[in-house]
């Protein structure tokens, strides 16, 4: 019979890593039409970090994401980065693009400032404009801003900064220190149909709410939790490499290796906490890793609501749940006995 | 394209009799430049929050990513990497004649052949082919470059290696112990230990309400991207070679290549392609000197693309976890105290274990106030696929003790799943188990978010909830 149960777990996650520092470059280019380039050593592993980085040079130069062109992941032309791994892409990386946008505007800012008769500090951007602070009607385009700057003043608009997050190493003995710049926090809620006669889970439904801070693009935070769900789900459920007793792997194949089709996955509803880092770029931290970490803890909580066995080790494959209820209903037959006699 | 066609010969089977011989046609050419439609969401202002559709999607879409698979550069070689098969031996000798006598093979390289042949992102412990001691049964042992993938493969059944097993290490417990063999001798197996350490643990548990223990599991499981590790190495003639690379960091990448290679940094270019999936596992060198040597030795770009099986057993895999806790708490529910003991195995070489055993170590309290605590945690050695980068480093593993144990004790103490955790969760400026001050805390909202959308309260998901019909 098909018993229903639901698991809560919650998490948090650093952005970045501790071994070493951690930094990213970049450089923008402002083009004479106001468009802009930037250029990242980063790598796109198919998480939209690009799209994430065009976003923010975007937003610091007032213009649309479709303006910036992203050239990325070249040693011969692209600035240092520490690359596409610990969730540090939005923060990291986020924060020397912003930086660099902002050392290119700064030029735009001293070419504008007299042309409209007050102090580069008292300008800002807004949509496609360089405007006096309070008086947006008096304002230039960026492109012939960018353009005055390069024919005129002979300056071409460009920038280039590089961050690296404050950390304070820990001590040896106690650990105690400040290893990560920021952390986020998330909550998965399961819902699962856990069959007790064959053990077989069926994962209903997933209730995640993430914090990210700001998020940039709510589009690919959704992509990064689906993703991770379905990751979470088959540490929970399926994926295991298994060795012979000579160590070399069973089942170092896709048939044999079992992991989530589509078919597996469940409703996934995503809810994006209300947040703000005043350390990330425009208040953002970061959402690549932390989606898959609640997911396999609250699908076992599940269960363990739905048919009161508690799986101690993953993946809770059908066989391992059918063990434990076949466990504990031995064992309550015992205690029955027990206390008959 | 073609299995769909036999109804249709029904019909018309003279008419299509032709068509069905020829082969299939490639997917049909876009012509370029795209007249794009571009979407509304990348042309607005604030550029921040827009849905903006990815940069990538047209092409992606259209079938027209340029992945490392799809490069071909006039008279490029494939390559092929023979694995040992076995998890722990010395080689004796390698023998490579027959292969390099078949027609078609170009070149052979063995260990012996790498300038520098160990690479670490810490520990640099890890060959590029092992030459002199077999450490995990997915080591590479020989490379071969051919002018078909076909012919490559072949080659590698008639590569003679001569193997003196040692036995091998594993089970992570086993290793653990200061009696057993280091793997890398001298080095002891265990080649990370980490302490976070914070009140008294002891004293919590003697004033706590109850001390509960748990002991908790976790698996091996591989990243499994849908592109494999590919790299393709060309030189010019004045010896500055360009690798494309399925690398995730590539700053780092290039360090590490030109370290192996020998050649300066300045010669050394590295193109990272769009990356079909990483999630961890390419971020550490595979192929790339591999392609680069047997390339320079043929004079001829070289290619080698990861099976599926090399990407299983060749490639970084996540940290199994074996996780002690014991937790001491009021009658209320507030947590006093927790101890952990984390023991990670560490695979064959070390990767980023010392990335993972950090973040698992400082992560193992979970999101709440504790204030008495004390985690270790140690990083083994063990004959098996070297275990390394993978989105959490070491996050899902204690999450999911942690929280099990959460649910655990909330039931003893017949507090609701939800009141527990919300009674211990972190605050703004709650201070972390390494008493680092927290900024931008929010656990409890996604907490009372989470169970809000799920309708925790109305019963949703339970088995009564089911009965009476409050489910949405």
């Amino acid at each position: 019979m098909k018993k229903r149960g639901r698991g809560i777990a919650c998490m948090w996650y650093p952005i970045g890593f501790t071994v070493a520092a951690n930094p990213s470059a970049a450089v923008v280019k402002i083009n004479e039409d106001g468009t802009a380039t930037l250029l990242t050593g980063t790598v796109e592993t198919g998480q939209g970090s690009l799209t994430i980085l065009a976003q923010i040079v975007a937003q610091e130069l007032g213009i649309a994401t479709d303006d910036v062109h992203v050239v990325s992941a070249d040693t011969d032309t692209t600035p240092m980065d520490t690359g596409a791994i610990a969730s540090r892409t939005t923060y990291v990386t986020g924060n020397a693009a912003r930086l660099a946008a902002e050392k290119a505007k700064q030029i735009l800012f001293e070419v504008a400032a007299p042309v409209l008769g007050v102090k580069p500090s008292q300008l800002e951007v807004a949509d496609h404009k360089i405007q006096v602070v309070g008086f947006p009607q008096r304002n230039m385009h960026i492109g012939d801003v960018s353009d005055r700057a390069r024919g005129v003043n002979g300056q071409p608009p460009i920038g280039s900064a590089s961050y690296n997050p404050a950390t304070v190493a820990l001590d040896a003995e106690t650990g105690q220190g400040k290893p990560f710049a920021t952390y986020v926090y998330a909550t998965q809620i399961a819902e699962v149909d856990v069959d007790d006669e064959t053990g077989e889970v069926d994962v209903l439904r997933i209730v995640a709410s993430h914090d990210c801070g700001t998020p940039i693009n709510p589009m690919l935070v959704e992509g990064q939790v689906e993703g991770g769900i379905s990751m979470g789900v088959g540490f929970a459920l399926e994926e295991e490499i298994m060795f012979d007793e000579h160590g070399r792997q069973r089942n170092p194949n896709l048939t044999n290796y079992i992991m989530p089709t589509s078919l597996d996955m469940p409703k996934i509803e995503v809810d994006i906490v209300d947040s703000y880092d005043p350390t990330g770029p425009f208040g953002a931290k970061g959402v690549g890793e932390p989606t898959c970490v609640s997911t396999a803890a609250a699908i076992l909580n599940a269960i363990h609501d739905a048919v009161g066995v508690r799986v101690t080790s993953l993946p809770a494959t059908a066989e391992k749940v059918h063990a434990a209820i076949k466990a504990k209903r031995a064992q309550e037959a015992r205690q029955i006995t027990a206390g008959a006699a | 394209m073609v299995e769909k066609k036999p109804a249709v010969i029904e019909k018309e089977a003279q008419k299509d009799a032709l068509e069905l011989l020829r082969a299939p046609a490639p997917a049909p050419l876009v012509p370029l430049p795209i007249e794009v439609l571009v979407p509304e969401a990348r042309q607005q202002t604030p550029a921040v929050r827009q849905r903006a559709t990815r940069s990538d999607a047209r092409t992606h879409g259209l079938g027209q990513t340029k992945y490392i698979d799809d490069m071909y550069l006039p008279g490029m070689l494939f390559a092929k990497i023979k694995r040992a098969g076995v998890a722990s031996a010395r080689i004796v000798s390698v023998d490579t004649k027959e292969a390099e006598a078949m027609p078609g093979v170009v070149a052979v390289i063995t260990g012996r052949d790498i300038p520098c042949n160990t690479f670490g992102p810490s520990l640099k412990d890890q060959p590029v082919l092992a030459d002199e001691r077999v450490f995990h049964a997915g080591d590479g042992v020989a490379a071969v470059a051919a002018v078909t993938e076909q012919i490559a493969t072949e080659a590698l059944e008639k590569i003679h290696v001569e193997y003196e097993p040692i036995e091998p290490v594993l089970d992570p417990l086993a290793s653990l112990k200061l009696e057993t063999p280091g793997l890398h001798a001298p080095s002891p197996n265990i080649y990370g230990h980490k302490v976070i350490k914070k009140g008294d643990v002891a004293k919590a548990f003697a004033e706590s309400y109850r001390v509960f223990e748990g002991s908790f599991r976790t698996q091996m499981v591989e990243h499994v991207p849908l592109e494999p590790h590919s790299s393709l190495a060309t030189w010019d003639p004045n010896g500055r070679v360009t690798i494309y690379s399925t690398l995730g960091r590539i700053t780092l990448g290039r360090a590490d290549i030109s370290r192996t290679l020998g050649v300066p940094m300045s010669r050394v270019r590295i193109i990272a392609t769009i990356v079909g999936g990483n999630f961890g596992g390419k971020n550490e060198i595979t192929t790339e000197p591999v392609v680069a040597l047997l390339s320079k030795k043929t004079g001829r770009p070289v290619k080698c693309t990861f099976t599926r099986p090399e990407e299983f057993m060749s490639s970084t895999t996540r940290h199994p976890l074996i996780m002690d806790y014991k937790t001491g708490v009021t009658k209320e529910g507030r947590i006093l105290g927790r101890q952990i003991r984390l023991v990670l195995d560490g695979g064959a070489y070390c990767s980023w274990s010392e990335t993972t055993l950090g973040k698992a170590c400082i992560l193992s309290a979970g999101p709440y106030k504790i204030d008495n605590l004390y985690a270790e945690a140690f990083v083994v050695y063990t004959n098996k696929t070297m275990t390394g980068a993978m989105r959490g480093f070491g996050a899902p593993q204690v999450c999911f003790a942690y929280e099990s144990q959460m649910d655990d004790m909330a039931k003893a103490l017949g507090i609701d799943p939800l009141e527990m955790r919300l009674m211990n969760a972190l605050e703004e400026g709650s201070l972390s188990p390494t008493s680092q001050k927290l900024h931008s805390v929010v656990v409890k909202e996604s907490l009372l978010q989470a169970a809000e959308r799920f309708g925790w309260k109305n019963g949703n998901g339970s088995a009564n909830g089911s009965a009476n019909g409050s489910r949405t």
